[in-house]
């Protein structure tokens, strides 16, 4: 079950991945990451409970920390030199 | 591997499908702002499910004050992103999507 959990993660990254190279404005570019930095956070977690990890698990506050960080800067750009 | 272990993979694999779902709206949909909208609700409640998932494998009370400061982080901070870039999109991108513009109503920028 944590391979079809990898599996059905890796998917979605691709899908993100997809709207981050080809999306049309910026905003596109900032949605998109703000998803492929879930994605990591759910990498981590599912990694944890896979037991193996060597990763904290306090590296998901910081992940998730600097993407509520990013959006913002971004959104900031997005407003003043447009998309 | 006890029912206990079973259900939590049973929930993160759940968290996982509905970021997969983000991940499909996000492919498939026309606008942005229908884009943004997918992607930023499915994965609140991803992020959940696999947390409790997390929680009810790992069994300490210290994985579980972190995954709690992590979910209510991601409910407070998601809506407040999201507002800050589908203000940014609206200004600067693409305005009223279809004919009703509240906002410029609000604002008094056209007569209602």
């Amino acid at each position: 079950m944590i391979a079809a959990a990898f599996v059905l993660l890796s998917l979605a990254g691709f899908a993100f991945l997809y709207r981050l190279l080809i999306g049309p404005s910026v905003a596109d570019r900032v949605v998109a990451l703000d998803g492929l930095l879930m994605v990591v956070i759910c990498g981590i977690l599912v990694d944890v409970v896979d037991g193996t990890s060597v990763v904290s698990i306090d590296t998901v506050l910081v992940v998730s920390v600097v993407a509520f960080v990013g959006t913002g800067v971004l959104a900031r750009l997005v407003e003043r030199q447009g998309g | 591997m006890n029912v206990v272990d079973v259900i939590a993979r049973a929930f993160v694999v759940f968290g996982c499908s509905l970021i997969l779902l983000a991940g499909i709206g996000i492919v498939r949909f026309h606008h942005v702002l229908a884009r943004m909208h997918a992607a930023a609700k499915a994965p609140t409640l991803g992020i959940l499910s696999i947390a409790l998932g997390v929680v009810l494998s790992v069994r300490t009370a210290a994985a579980a004050f972190t995954l709690l400061l992590v979910v209510m982080l991601q409910l407070v901070t998601s809506p407040v992103g999201s507002h800050l870039l589908g203000r940014a999109i609206y200004r600067k991108v693409e305005g009223s999507v279809d004919s009703i513009d509240e906002l410029a109503r609000d604002e008094g920028r056209v007569e209602p």
